[in-house]
């Protein structure tokens, strides 16, 4: 049965990134499809409120607050991990950021105001942190001749967006991390794939929580530039990544898994400069 | 309930079919899922032996021999379809021919054969039940290209033109329609065997040793995808061909 090879019963999931957004969204997906659940990031409470939604779905959850550019704490978080449940089947490497604690409604630093301490954040949080965990995981999948990588780039790991130099580099470079593990790993029985969401809706991302009206204006203000007119809900991205981590997708590896509205086919939305076109 | 939206149930979906045993495979999955299907091809007994599938699933199956490449047979399969179940929710276009010959040796009956089986009729099919979908504002197209569809093989440059062709179509059609709710996509399988192989045999075969995953693929290794771009749970993605392949690709 096809949809049998979806199912996770069993399995060991570590989400980083898992307290908001779209980990949160994946790790009920991963739950729900069988999965028990390990949530690193930084912020507890954050964190404890998926793990709830995970125990209610009948599955083990373990809170380990990690910051994933800090090695020795993913090391420790791994090994924990090991330890409580035997194993780590699947990782997603989904910890990032779009910008540091202004938020994505602030308006992005000139080029020469950007400092090396930005830097180094950006390049951090979303690359070098899914290059600590994945290094601290596969010694151990390798030895069990089996596991899965799901890294979560972006549409701006393909294309560029102006003065998002942190961003478009950071999830450039996940997405060639992908590629560099499926490689070395394919023949110890690992899939490492990528997901590239387009625009999904975040609230978190913003520097403050934001009225229902001002929601609503946002999701329509960006919708307008997405092919399918919409912006995406983080729980669309819930079965492409139990897809992925799933016997159903084991000939895929390497690859780079799009899922934007449209977007990335279109070639022009969204850059902030034009509405969209037709001939 | 994540996997619910894996859910085909109620659906019917329309499948071209070259012989090739992949519509086989992708009548199957979608049944599982819960789909009916209609099986439309030029090989009758192909036709048949996917009808026997899908019976077995409990599934309601129609088979409608004809020749893909004709417009007027095209829009006979979508009529026959309406005809007996009353709307297309699905279209998975299946058909498509590998050829390869030292390019100054092609003629130009190869070149349209090629062309006509295997992007002529995405075309054609796309077009009659497109205009069905677009009534009712519904439906899933699901195109199957290659890994030919962006890299070049010696020998292979009409084939290669063929799977580009669907690629650019899929693209194109799917912003065309993205806000009519037809999401349009492709996959792109690597180098995959018809017939069942063993994990061994697929291992020993001699372009294993240039696949990352050391194996060639099965076709029922892309089922699981098809059922996810044909069903709610691939909502968000359109204008995308996703590539199988064992890696491959990740060599560039």
């Amino acid at each position: 049965m096809v949809l049998d090879k979806l199912c996770l019963e069993g399995r060991t999931a570590i989400v980083t990134g898992g307290g908001t957004g779209l980990g949160r969204a994946m790790s009920i997906a991963l739950a729900e499809a069988g999965a028990d659940l390990i949530l690193a990031a930084r912020r507890v409470e954050r964190l404890e409120e998926t793990a709830s939604e995970v125990r209610k779905r009948g599955r083990r959850a373990l809170v380990i607050p990690t910051d994933v550019t800090k090695s020795r704490q993913v090391n420790q978080m791994v090994a924990r991990t090991i330890s409580e449940f035997g194993k780590v089947d699947i990782l997603v490497n989904n910890a990032g950021i779009v910008r540091g604690l202004e938020g994505i409604d602030a308006t992005p630093k000139q080029l020469w105001e950007i400092t090396d301490h930005d830097w180094h954040l950006g390049i951090d949080t979303n690359l070098t942190g899914a290059f600590f965990c994945s290094r601290a995981v596969v010694k151990h999948m390798v030895e069990r001749k089996k596991g899965k990588i799901i890294n979560i780039a972006s549409g701006f790991g393909l294309r560029g967006l102006r003065n998002e130099f942190m961003y478009c580099c950071g999830k450039g470079g996940v997405i060639q991390l992908t590629r560099v593990l499926a490689l070395t790993f394919a023949r110890d029985g690992i899939n490492a794939n990528c997901i590239a969401p387009g625009l999904i809706w975040h609230p978190d991302q913003y520097s403050r929580p934001l009225s229902e009206e001002e929601v609503k204006e946002s999701k329509e203000a960006k919708g307008r530039f997405i092919p399918n007119g919409r912006v995406g809900e983080a729980h669309e991205v819930g079965p492409l990544a139990v897809f992925l981590a799933s016997d159903a997708s084991d000939y895929a590896t390497g690859g780079v898994f799009i899922i934007d509205g449209g977007a990335l086919s279109a070639g022009y939305a969204p850059t902030g400069y034009a509405p969209l076109i037709t001939i | 309930m994540v996997i619910n939206k894996f859910g085909l149930k109620g659906e019917v979906a329309l499948i071209t079919d070259a012989g090739r045993g992949l519509s086989k495979v992708v009548a199957s999955a979608l049944g599982e899922a819960g789909a009916d299907v209609v099986v439309a091809g030029g090989n009758t007994s192909a036709l048949g032996q996917i009808a026997t599938e899908v019976h077995k699933l409990g599934r309601k199956v129609l088979t409608v021999p004809a020749d893909i490449t004709k417009p007027q047979q095209v829009q006979n399969i979508v009529q026959k379809t309406l005809s007996d179940f009353g709307k297309i929710d699905i279209l998975v276009n299946c058909a498509g021919v590998e050829f390869a010959k030292p390019l100054p040796d092609v003629t130009e009956e190869e070149w349209h054969r090629v062309i006509d089986t295997n992007l002529t009729s995405v075309f054609l099919c796309s077009r009659a039940v497109g205009r069905h979908m677009l009534e009712r504002k519904k439906g899933r197209i699901i195109n199957m290209a290659s890994g030919l569809a962006r890299r070049g093989v010696s020998n292979l440059a009409v084939y290669c033109a063929s799977m580009g062709g669907i690629m650019q179509f899929t693209k194109a059609l799917a912003i065309e329609w993205a806000r009519e709710n037809i999401a349009v996509n492709g996959i792109g399988p690597g180098w995959f065997s018809e017939k069942v192989m063993s994990k061994e045999e697929a291992e020993k075969d001699p372009l294993a040793r240039y696949i990352p995953l050391r194996r060639k693929g099965q076709l029922t290794d892309l089922a699981a995808l098809v059922v996810y771009l044909a069903s709610d749970a691939g909502s968000y993605v359109t204008g995308q061909t996703f590539f199988i392949d064992g890696g491959v690709m990740a060599h560039g």
